[in-house]
């Protein structure tokens, strides 16, 4: 099952990209038989073997462990792109971003060796950790927050060892998740900033 | 979300929780373990000092062979591994087996390579840049086990851990299993010392555990143990690291059990300090002392100790600060607080003898390995009425 779902994020990535593709050449992504065109593409090129390797399998060499919530926002963006469904709104999105950024500035540097603290050891076994994000779970539920069922996709992963890793923050972060979230909020920032400018410059004029 | 959507996923979220919950309290942490015996006082007993020496690879020519593992395998030979090639980090590193019959006539067989990029490319079905260091160790039953280090990026501190097992000592092995260790890409987890048999109580007896000592070296450089578990009957693989010590001094660890809670650990040390440090666990290795130096000196190189009889500890490293020209043991009767040169292995101006590596067989031998040149990988067996003699003389002196 690992090895089988490790093409998942792969495909979704190559899913994503074909899109994007389709779209900047004002071509339309949306509807079964695009979708269907664009996902037997990718999954062949995803199990397109160079260098004796598939393409899949390449991704997997240097990012081993995409995280289930990337994984989720990926795959909510291509089904936007695809039936104009809305899996994740912006709510759920911006959860996202700020669990991720939380979760990726205690993870990374302590793990790296910033304090003698490794929060790293608490994803192997039942911990603070999981107790920490169910609570955060039923409260997102409760909240009625979309990103409460990325969470409980999550620990279902866990449970399930769909990722290469036995540790949770594996499954709950990861480097590129927390890069794509500081990315996304200072495009934020930047469009905030422009925004505020203009209107106060708008305004005295 | 309908209440009655989220009532399904409120529960679903429980039952999730539930089975981690449960596999936690219903199974002991390996990290509560507790070190096997330590040698017994008999085996050492009525023997000559015996020490005898020969070299496990032949010549290299031009290329390199270095950090050399050895073990007792379940049919009571001697196993060894070491990577080779042109040269360090080189595409052509390949790691080597090769073994002997524990009769001191008996030479080591041909070296066969049982791991290159190629294979651990194949194995791992990921790109795999080079190979190097690896580990040998007698597991379950008749496993003999390798724990080594792939790379996939950059230099060492894109390395990646990987466990490969042999059911037939050493002729034939299982694919690679790679180890997530690291959050972080999964990078920069490397091994060096020997492995120790812990016990963990109450633990299925199907299990035998390791304490494995590794180390992190990416931004911050600290030693970690990995603790493993492998299965009598199946490829089933349960893992999980602990940390040793912070910053970015020490890495490298070589682990003595003092009783079955305490033990010694032996750094090497990074910094411009230029000393061995040692730090001290009374938990079974869950939490160790802050570290501190000997009086040892230590040029930034692998060191390796073993418990001896009587609560002694024997030491094998490199005596200086600045080179690796010096390869040096020392015995400590004191659990590693003072030391007593007992006798220099090595000792050639720019030349480099490094990376010991100590077992101690069944039948009381001690067996050492060591890169000698970079061209070989020495072996050096002894008892210890050998290191008496040699005390004995060191303190006459």
């Amino acid at each position: 099952m690992t090895a089988a779902f490790s093409y998942v994020f792969p495909f979704l990535l190559m899913m994503a990209l074909c899109q994007r593709v389709m779209i900047s050449w004002g071509k339309r992504a949306t509807g079964w038989i695009p979708t269907i065109i664009l996902a037997s593409a990718s999954a062949l090129m995803v199990i397109l073997p160079i260098a004796g390797l598939p393409v899949g399998r390449w991704l997997v060499s240097l990012y081993p462990n995409p995280s289930i919530p990337l994984t989720a926002l990926l795959f909510s963006w291509v089904l936007k792109n695809a039936f104009q469904l809305n899996l994740l709104d912006m709510r759920a999105i911006q959860t996202c971003r700020g669990f991720s950024l939380l979760a990726g500035v205690v993870l990374y540097p302590m793990a790296l060796g910033v304090s003698g603290f490794d929060p790293y050891g608490a994803g192997w076994h039942f911990s603070w950790l999981f107790i920490i994000l169910f609570s955060i779970t039923l409260l997102l539920l409760f909240l009625k927050n979309r990103f409460s069922v990325v969470l409980l996709a999550t620990i279902l992963a866990f449970n399930l060892h769909l990722l290469e890793s036995s540790n949770l923050w594996d499954y709950l972060v990861d480097p590129i998740l927390v890069l794509v979230t500081i990315a996304g909020l200072t495009v934020q920032i930047v469009k905030f900033t422009f925004q505020t400018m203009s209107d106060t410059f708008g305004k005295n004029r | 979300m309908s209440k009655r959507l989220i009532t399904i996923l409120g529960i679903l979220t429980l039952l999730a929780y539930a089975w981690p919950a449960w596999t936690r309290f219903s199974t002991t942490p390996m990290t509560s373990a507790s070190f096997s015996p330590l040698p017994r006082s008999e085996l050492s007993t009525n023997h000559t000092p015996f020490m005898d020496q020969d070299f496990i690879t032949p010549g290299t020519g031009s290329g390199i062979v270095h950090v050399g593992s050895i073990c007792e395998m379940p049919d009571g030979e001697l196993g060894a591994v070491w990577y080779g090639g042109t040269r360090e980090g080189a595409k052509d590193v390949a790691i080597f087996f090769s073994k002997k019959p524990q009769d001191f006539s008996a030479s080591w067989s041909p070296p066969r390579i049982i791991v290159d990029r190629a294979s651990a490319t194949r194995e791992l079905n990921r790109y795999i840049r080079k190979v190097g260091n690896p580990i040998l160790f007698r597991g379950p039953g008749k496993q003999l086990q390798m724990i080594y280090v792939t790379i996939t990026v950059g230099g060492w501190s894109g390395s990646s851990l990987n466990v490969k097992t042999s059911r037939d000592s050493g002729l034939t092995w299982t694919d690679s299993r790679r180890l997530t260790l690291s959050p972080f890409f999964n990078i920069s987890e490397l091994v060096k010392g020997h492995p120790l048999s812990v016990n963990i109580t109450g633990e299925n007896e199907n299990r035998h555990h390791f304490a494995v000592p590794i180390y992190h070296e990416f931004l911050g450089y600290f030693p970690e143990i990995l603790w493993i578990a492998f299965s009598r009957e199946n490829q089933e693989l349960i893992y999980e690291k602990s940390r040793m010590a912070g910053g970015s001094s020490f890495i490298q660890p070589s682990i003595v059990p003092l009783n079955t809670r305490s033990a010694t650990a032996f750094y090497r040390c990074r910094s411009k300090a230029g000393h061995i440090a040692m730090a001290r666990t009374d938990d079974g290795g869950q939490n160790w002392s802050s570290p501190h130096f000997l009086d040892l000196p230590n040029p930034d190189s692998a060191v390796d100790a073993l418990p001896l009889t009587k609560g002694r500890i024997l030491l094998a490293f490199n005596d200086s600060r600045n080179n690796r020209e010096t390869l040096q043991m020392a015995v400590s009767n004191d659990r590693g607080l003072n030391w007593i040169r007992i006798y220099t292995l090595e000792n050639s101006p720019d030349q480099e003898f490094s990376y010991p590596y100590m077992i101690r067989g069944q039948n009381g031998l001690i067996h050492l390995v060591y890169t000698w040149k970079r061209k070989r990988i020495k072996h050096v067996v002894f008892n210890e009425a050998w290191v008496d003699h040699k005390i004995e003389q060191a303190t006459k002196r």
